[in-house]
């Protein structure tokens, strides 16, 4: 199934499914969004007119991490906040691709050396100074100064931050170092690149641009936002207030939708789903992210230096059943690739079949017939692990689970784990490259290092013509397929709980459609 | 009653009170200094064991994502990178001059951040003991007269089938009761208001308060049923009887005080494990307390809030014991006379 027709099928599904939720009530197998219990008609609640007013309220759980305020290295929760704070040049479409925001044009040169971005003109800050080129220039650099210790640094790494040049109040050209080209400059800067003041601080003066001004922030706890009125999207956000409240408990997070306590619920777990449904007064959303989950081989180490062992640890995976067991059914299967979004994606490699046969065939002309290996289970990633080392023992591998924490799991052993679990967000071919397998990754856990590869992809970073990217990434993505060292194995749903009272809240191919607070109403 | 007398016989006179009260004060003097010594000595302990875990705060602050220079970068700009023994002394040098630093996650100042978790946690823990030590104490006295009775009996086993109901699915259980499943009454999760009192959103309470106070009463209620029954067959108590003492008299003048003894023990000691581990409670509730920050701060390595949290947790349990040691002191005679006597 193409990309193309995946699409189409997922809204009309979600249109037939809406239809049917009206006729006739009940659970709605698959995808899309249940019908909310005072069910009026699809079309009626599309043509809806938004309400001003009230208090949205927002449940995430997300472990022990608070995370911050700050614009440029948003962790944990930090991101959520972000995305009501900060207003970026570019913002996420629902397919996960970046689109225009406080830019209003941006051009590049013929190899992707230089990005000339010009803003749009008569915006403010939370605090009602003007947005000019003086502040692109100063997050620019901000954002890309070593001293900020960035988690995101890798992604940014190649922006020449001390020749940015101002062309006018309105307009900068940001080079890439040495001339490269850099085409994910949008991607990498989209989540993490908010446009902020030069009187900016992080903690004493965190304003933006973003749709909600900061009201208060109890780190674990809850942070409070107040409307911007003069948000760059007319007539937007539609809230008063906007409340972000830290759970510790998926359990508890949906006991609170169902009291009212909550108006969203950011990605329940999918055994929450039937305790939601049964209880009435909130619906399950499901979003088919390309949000991928997997294992990482190490080709550094043994047995993985062989390539017949990694191709044969890929099909003895039975990715149906991973999918089933270790995602509660909420996922799709994967080919070992990312990006299935991407207009470059190389949909002509055949999916991988599960074939038992063939995998112990490999191991066998690799010596490997024996094989014991430790397989490292870091936060959310021990189900798919031990259905992963009880599919692996068929093919006579015994992989022994090691379950670690998070500080155990990206501790300094972090890159030398011969096979861990791994789970990242969808994104474009060459900004999630970027970020895991290729020569620019800073956390590159497969160590995987191939020449060619690497070659394709260094040109693929300055080819902005998209046919022309399309061969090279096509190739790419096959030396990936036949070589490379993940196991993707799956794509994840995201699944949110809505409550019948909001508005605006629709399935998307991103993750992230319950942090679109400029979109989100309230009924009543 | 009996601080009471000892203060009205303290300050009886000029000479008494030079006799009298000094011993006290050296008994509490010393007793306060080694409780420093102790939170200091704990201080110590738990920043060594911050090193002894695997990774550091400025791996887990960046994620999994981070490249290598960044962690470097952040380990130089926090200090991590610098022997240990001069993290801790700058640690407290810091600490003398009444700054606790800030966290190393949200980079809100750290006695902001635990500041308000006390409260909470102190209001919660007021609030068991207000509902425990009255129940206590009643039931408990109440069964031990009855003993051996069709209801002491009945109870007695309710009791041990509550202690064994775990604390978290006492919470859900009741949050199924009154939030969600059965009855709508109560607030399903106790989403407090920052900067407001628990007390004055005392809806939030309730369900917390209840699940605590049901989790510690099984064991108080047992401890003093049989402290009190233990004080009623004693030979004082005989002896009571045979003179002729009402009965009424007899229990509450001759038994209780005596009973209260391992009771005050008892209470101590679960206010101690209360104070730094309501952790479930905290968790099933979302109620903001210590537990919960103290348990995210270690998972993140967050040294300043680890640091800070568990020299409130550890004062708290210091200050419990000795005033635990103090009415035990206080209410037993031999004791009592003994530290008063001392010259």
């Amino acid at each position: 199934m193409t990309e193309a027709t995946s699409r189409r099928d997922f809204l009309r599904y979600g249109v037939l499914l809406g239809a049917g939720a009206t006729l006739g009530g009940g659970l709605l197998a698959g995808c899309s969004r249940d019908a909310p219990p005072a069910a009026a008609s699809a079309a009626a609640l599309a043509n809806e007119k938004p309400r001003q007013g009230g208090r949205l309220r927002l449940g995430i759980v997300d472990g022990s991490q608070s995370g911050n305020l700050d614009v440029h290295k948003p962790v944990g929760s930090g991101i959520i906040r972000g995305f009501a704070l900060y207003s970026k040049l570019w913002e996420w479409n629902e397919r996960m691709t970046p689109e225009l925001a406080l830019a209003e044009e941006v051009s590049i040169n013929a190899n992707a050396s230089a990005w000339t971005i010009r803003l749009r003109k008569g915006l403010e800050f939370h605090h009602g100074k003007t947005i000019t080129a003086d502040d692109l220039i100063f997050s620019a650099r901000r954002l890309s100064d070593p001293q900020l210790a960035s988690p995101y640094a890798s992604l940014v790494q190649r922006i020449d931050r001390d020749n940015i040049v101002k062309l006018d109040e309105y307009t900068v050209r940001i080079p890439i170092k040495d001339g490269l080209g850099f085409l994910p400059l949008p991607d990498g800067w989209v989540n993490f690149g908010g446009i902020v003041p030069s009187d900016y601080h992080p903690v004493t003066n965190p304003v933006g641009a973003g749709p909600y001004k900061l009201k208060e922030f109890t780190p674990g706890q809850r942070s409070l936002f107040t409307r911007f009125n003069n948000y760059f999207k007319p007539g937007k956000p539609y809230a008063d207030e906007l409340e972000i409240i830290e759970f510790k408990d998926q359990t508890s997070r949906v006991a609170a939708l169902l009291a009212g306590q909550i108006d969203t619920a950011y990605a329940i777990t999918p055994e929450q789903i039937v305790p939601l449904r049964a209880n009435g007064g909130a619906a399950v959303q499901i979003s088919h992210t390309h949000g991928w989950q997997g294992f990482e081989m190490n080709l550094d180490a043994e047995p993985f230096r062989d390539v017949r062992v990694r191709q044969a640890f890929r099909l003895l995976a039975n990715r149906q059943e991973l999918v089933a067991r270790a995602l509660g059914g909420q996922g799709r299967v994967a080919n070992d690739l990312y990006s299935p979004l991407d207009p470059t994606f190389n949909h002509g490699i055949a999916q991988r079949a599960y074939d038992l046969d063939q995998a112990k065939s490999l191991l066998r002309s690799a010596g490997k017939t024996d094989l014991r290996l430790e397989l490292a289970a870091g936060p959310g990633g021990s189900a798919a692990a031990q259905v992963f080392a009880n599919q692996a023992k068929l093919a006579g591998v015994d992989i022994r689970v090691k379950q670690v924490d998070a500080a155990t799991y990206n501790g300094p052993l972090r890159d030398s784990w011969t096979m861990s679990t791994t789970a990242r967000l969808g994104g474009e071919f060459l900004h999630t490259a970027t970020n895991t397998d290729s020569a620019l990754a800073a956390t590159n856990k497969t160590h995987f290092n191939d020449a060619r590869f690497n070659a394709l992809f260094e040109q693929a970073l300055g080819e902005t013509d998209v046919e022309k990217r399309k061969v090279l990434v096509h190739e790419a993505q096959q030396i990936q397929h036949d070589r490379g060292g993940l196991l993707i194995w799956g794509f994840a749903d995201t699944v949110d709980g809505i409550a019948s009272r909001v508005g605006g809240a629709k399935p998307e191919r991103s993750h992230f459609s319950t942090w679109r607070f400029d979109e989100l109403w309230l009924r009543s | 009653m009996a601080l009471t007398w000892t203060l009205t016989s303290a300050f009886g006179t000029r000479f008494l009170a030079l006799h009298g009260l000094a011993p006290w004060l050296r008994w509490l003097g010393g007793r306060l200094l080694a409780g420093a010594g102790a939170v200091a000595a704990i201080s110590i302990i738990v920043f060594g064991a911050t090193q002894a875990l695997p990774s550091d705060p400025a791996r887990m602050v960046l994620g999994p994502e981070a490249p290598e220079s960044s962690v470097l970068t952040l380990q130089r700009q926090l200090g991590l990178d610098r022997p240990v023994a001069e993290q801790y002394l700058r640690w407290a040098a810091r600490l003398v001059q009444g700054d606790l630093g800030s966290s190393l996650d949200s980079h809100v100042p750290v006695l902001q951040l635990v500041q308000a978790r006390a409260g909470n946690s102190a209001s919660l823990l007021a609030g068991v003991l207000a509902v425990v030590v009255p129940l206590a104490l009643g039931a408990g006295c109440w069964l031990a007269l009855h003993r051996d009775s069709w209801f002491d009996r009945k109870a007695v086993s309710a009791l041990i089938a509550l202690k064994a109901i775990p604390n978290f699915a006492l919470g859900i259980g009741l949050v199924m009761l009154f939030s969600t499943t059965v009855f709508r009454l109560l607030p399903a999760v106790s989403l407090l208001e920052p900067g407001r009192s628990p007390w004055s959103q005392p809806a939030f309470l309730i369900l917390p308060l209840a699940t605590l106070a049901l989790a510690g009463l099984p064991y108080l209620i047992r401890l003093v049923r049989s402290a009190m029954i233990e004080a009623l067959d004693s030979e004082y108590v005989l002896a009571a009887r045979l003179r002729g003492v009402t009965e009424r008299r007899v229990v509450w003048t001759h038994a209780l005080p005596n009973a209260l003894i391992p009771a005050i023990q008892g209470l101590a000691l679960t206010l101690s494990v209360l104070l730094g581990g309501t952790l479930i409670v905290e968790v099933v509730f979302t109620y903001p307390g210590l537990g919960s920050a103290l348990n995210a701060a270690i998972e993140m390595r967050d040294i300043p809030v680890i640091q800070a949290i568990v020299l409130l947790v550890a004062a708290g349990v210091v200050l419990i014991n000795l005033g635990a040691d103090l009415l035990t002191v206080l209410l037993t005679p031999k004791l009592r006379t003994a530290l008063g006597a001392q010259p």
